[in-house]
């Protein structure tokens, strides 16, 4: 039996996708470079999730899982013929327990909190939690505006069930003892294992949340706000940073919330107790204030505000047909001189820069459009995102915060780390996964590229 | 005819180029929540217009456009799929006959004796058509435009609004077709375009001085899109400061294009006692009708009914409130007790 034959047999006949509908799984939020699977298998359940995975890599066959696909590092495309397994049908929540609950790894993260008893919630919630999946959350370690306090998904993941790439299951889901083995699996992006189930962390809801938006004439400015406010010992749950190109692009999306039209706009979140809110929230204006900024208010608009810096990303969409997103980190007290950077290679390089990021983390999100159907567009693009990737590092930054390596980070990961840590990584890939039959293409600069393309040279630098 | 299908092409070949691929619709998008593939998502569907294929994801878009509310970079999602799409000829003369209710009538009570799949389909879902009623009264200043499925199957509704009418003293006259948004879900624009201005002629439309009245919320959307001015039944008992008591525990259903314009929130505006509402989880969900969708993608549409059916069992209610008939068609396999405002007059 081929082995086509033998998945349709595993997940019925519609739940194999073969021939040119497979290339509807042929990219991801990363849109600069489109892959090629050479079939789609959709599994229904754990066990069929397990019995594909066996008979694919039994015949020694590159797999890639996929979740729901919203990566905006590639991390999900098949680059060169791999078998996407989707996993978005495992979304069966298990059971709500204390404040824990076991779910499938397909489940959109904004359901975890949308079913969970009414005074628990689950606080990583990266900008794409209406659709992104926990398995890609997992395997990407994702942020989001509540990092700052909460933590990025790697705090909130108690436990996994893995199938390993020799296709045995690994339940991790209870594990006692010093070590933590199935911390590995998270950030791994489906290199080391497919995640089938998750055991996550609830949060209390706290008694109270408020929001302070400001304005500034500079985004300088606004970046000395953030240092303030956390040197005068507030720990925000969320502090988010516009500046004027992103409100632009938003303005003129469905997320259009009449925000003002001014250099640079910080949104901040304070939860807990009311007094302790109360007592922050004045802090938060003082350090505002003392750095040129003006506290707006929202007038019953907070919720839109907020809705607004989630649709971000996307809403770029209603000024520019494609964007490369960047990822960097800095440290909070670099922020000022990042985003001072940032604007000067604007300005030398004459490219459009918008800028939306969790400033409460350092995190940076520097938007860069491009004309897809302009090669030297998205090569020019891609060029410029490496050049502030590189400032980041040599502040002593990080080149992704959270949205992972992929296929996009490949070269920049390189200049972060030095050789050795590479080549440790390796051993650990080496040791799971002998025969790179997993998310293969990922993380790892390759010996050879798969085919002569222009993205991927740029991106890997093989020129 | 060329320059039209020329400008659609490129209309839709824009909005096609405005997805960035980030997924955000999916979730909203009923077809994908029951079959989380893909293939059946608005952005799998996007892409496969995008890339040329002859995706099977085309055939079951339920054109609810909810996908539209969800996606961040404003794509009109409804310009790429009805340039897609195009009506095959038994899908032609459907909405030839939805044009024509009295030949609806006729022809649905033939097609429900038969015994092929339609039939038995038809029979499913509907109890028995009646003939629509006819109504004209010299000089109106209302027109009532019951929609061409409340006309043939909720018949009791159109008299009911009538009465009502009557009794408050305007002179009425009834306008039996199709709004055109059936022929759109199918991609037939221009036959869509036409059935609206055969049920509306312009001096109708154009003149100051007379109300339309529309029992069928998606057509009230649609018409409205198309730039009528014309109000919803509850819209119209509003402006009448006339409410209406429900009498037990109901849930409304938002019907997914007047949901798009915003126009079903109003309607626990009409109701009197609201403490006896409750809310069902995303009430604009897709109710599984799609138009004839159920008729002609029979599994597909089971899977959303049924999902939609847990969210209105879910809310504990005895009656659902819904004023698009096709969503009431389905609705009512929760086996709860399905209604137009309009039946409480
Ligand atoms: C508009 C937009 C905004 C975003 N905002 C944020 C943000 O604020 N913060 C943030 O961190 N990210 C953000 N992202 C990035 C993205 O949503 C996250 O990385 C998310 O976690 C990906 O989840 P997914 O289900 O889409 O995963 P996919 O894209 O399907 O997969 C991501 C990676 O995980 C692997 N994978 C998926 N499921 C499994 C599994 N079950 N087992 C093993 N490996 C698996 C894949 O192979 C791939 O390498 C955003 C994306 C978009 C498009
Ligand atoms: S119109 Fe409805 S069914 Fe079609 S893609 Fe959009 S959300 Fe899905
Ligand atoms: S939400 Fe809009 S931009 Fe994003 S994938 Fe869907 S249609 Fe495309």
């Amino acid at each position: 039996m081929s082995l086509k034959e033998e998945l349709k047999e595993i997940v019925g006949e519609k739940w194999v996708i073969t021939g040119e509908e497979s290339s509807l799984f042929s990219v991801d939020g990363f849109t600069a470079y489109k892959g090629d699977p050479s079939m789609v298998v959709l599994p229904g359940n754990e066990e069929e999730a397990v019995k594909v995975v066996r008979s694919i890599v039994k015949r020694g066959e590159k797999v890639i899982f996929r979740g729901s696909g919203t990566s905006l590092s590639g991390g999900s495309i098949p680059v060169d013929g791999e078998i996407v397994v989707g996993l978005s049908r495992l979304n069966r929540i298990e059971e709500y327990k204390g404040n824990e609950v076991i779910v499938g790894p397909g489940i959109a993260n904004i359901m975890v909190t949308k079913n969970a008893p009414p005074h628990l919630f689950y606080a990583p919630d990266p900008a794409s939690y209406s659709v992104s999946s926990i398995g890609g959350n997992i395997s990407h370690d994702s942020g989001g505006i509540h990092v700052v306090k909460y933590g990025p998904t790697f705090n909130s993941v108690l436990g996994v069930k893995v199938i390993l790439p020799d296709g045995d299951v690994e339940d991790l889901l209870f594990h006692n003892g010093q070590l933590n083995p199935m911390s590995i699996f998270i950030g791994a992006e489906g290199t080391l294992g497919a995640v089938i189930k998750a055991r996550l962390k609830l949060f209390p809801k706290p008694e109270s949340r408020v929001s302070v938006f400001a304005t500034f004439d500079s985004v300088t400015d606004a970046g000395k706000a953030v240092v303030e406010i956390f040197r005068k010992g507030v720990v925000p749950s969320a502090l988010e940073l516009m500046d004027r190109n992103i409100i632009r692009a938003i303005e003129s999306s469905r997320y259009k919330a009449d925000l003002p039209n001014v250099s640079a706009m910080l949104l901040v979140e304070l939860d807990g107790s009311i007094p302790q809110v109360k007592e922050e929230k004045e802090v938060v204006k003082g350090a505002i204030e003392d750095n040129s900024g003006r506290i707006i208010d929202a007038k019953g608009n907070e919720d839109e505000f907020w809705k607004a810096r989630k649709g971000a990303f996307p809403s770029m969409g209603a000024i520019s047909p494609a964007y490369v997103t960047l990822d960097c980190t800095v440290p909070r007290s670099k922020l000022p001189n990042a985003l001072e950077s940032i604007e000067k290679i604007s300005r030398e390089e004459n490219v459009f820069i918008a800028n939306v990021f969790h400033a409460g983390d350092g995190n940076l999100h520097p938007l860069i459009p491009y004309d897809p159907n302009n090669k030297e567009s998205l090569l020019n693009a891609l060029r410029v995102g490496e050049k502030i990737s590189k400032i980041a590092i040599t502040m002593g930054g990080v080149p992704s915060g959270e949205h992972g390596i992929g296929i996009e980070k490949i070269s920049i990961e390189e200049m972060y780390y030095s050789e050795e840590e590479i080549a440790v990584m390796k051993r650990i890939k080496q040791t799971f996964d002998p025969n790179n039959l997993f998310n293969p293409w990922k993380i790892f600069r390759p010996k050879s590229l798969p085919r002569q393309d222009d993205v991927l040279k740029v991106m890997w630098e093989w020129e | 005819m060329r320059g039209t299908q020329r400008s659609d092409t490129i209309e839709s070949e824009r909005e096609v180029n405005k997805c960035v691929h980030c997924g955000f619709c999916l979730e909203s998008c009923p077809t994908y929540v029951v079959t989380r593939s893909e293939v059946h998502s608005p952005r799998g569907r996007i892409l496969s217009v995008k890339l040329g294929l002859d995706a099977e994801g085309i055939e079951t878009c339920m054109y609810c456009r909810r996908c539209e509310i969800a996606c961040p970079s404003g794509v009109k999602y409804d310009k790429i799929i009805t340039t897609a799409r195009r009506p095959d000829a038994f899908k032609k003369l459907m909405l030839k006959t939805l044009e024509r209710p009295r030949l609806l009538y006729l022809g649905t009570s033939a097609v429900m004796k038969g015994n092929g799949r339609l039939s038995y389909r038809l029979r499913d879902f509907i109890a028995s058509p009646e003939e629509p009623l006819e109504h004209e009264e010299k000089d109106p200043d209302v027109y009532l435009i019951p929609g061409c499925i409340t006309s043939t199957f909720f018949r009791g509704t159109v008299e009911k609004a009538l009465r009502f009418l009557q009794e408050k003293g305007f002179r009425v006259k009834i306008l039996n077709g199709c709004c055109g948004l059936a022929h759109y879900s199918e991609g037939d624009v221009k036959g869509g375009d036409e059935a609206l201005n055969k049920l509306v002629p312009s001096h109708i439309k154009s003149s100051g001085k007379v109300t339309l009245v529309s029992l069928s919320s998606n057509c009230t959307a649609h018409m409205r899109e198309k730039g009528m001015n014309v109000m919803d039944f509850h819209e119209f008992m509003k402006s009448m400061n006339y409410h209406v008591r429900i009498g037990n525990k109901f849930t409304i259903h938002y019907p997914c294009h007047a949901n798009l314009l915003g126009i079903t929130k109003s309607l626990a505006d009409v109701i009197s006692d609201k403490e006896n509402m409750v809310q069902m989880d995303d009430p604009s969900f897709e109710c599984g009708a799609g138009g004839a969708f159920f008729l002609f993608n029979e599994k597909m549409s089971d899977l959303v009914i049924e999902e939609k059916n847990r969210k209105v069992k879910g809310s504990g209610a005895e009656i659902v409130i819904s004023t698009n008939p096709s969503c009431s068609l389905t609705l009512k396999k929760s086996g709860k007790k399905v209604l137009h405002i309009a039946d409480f007059l």
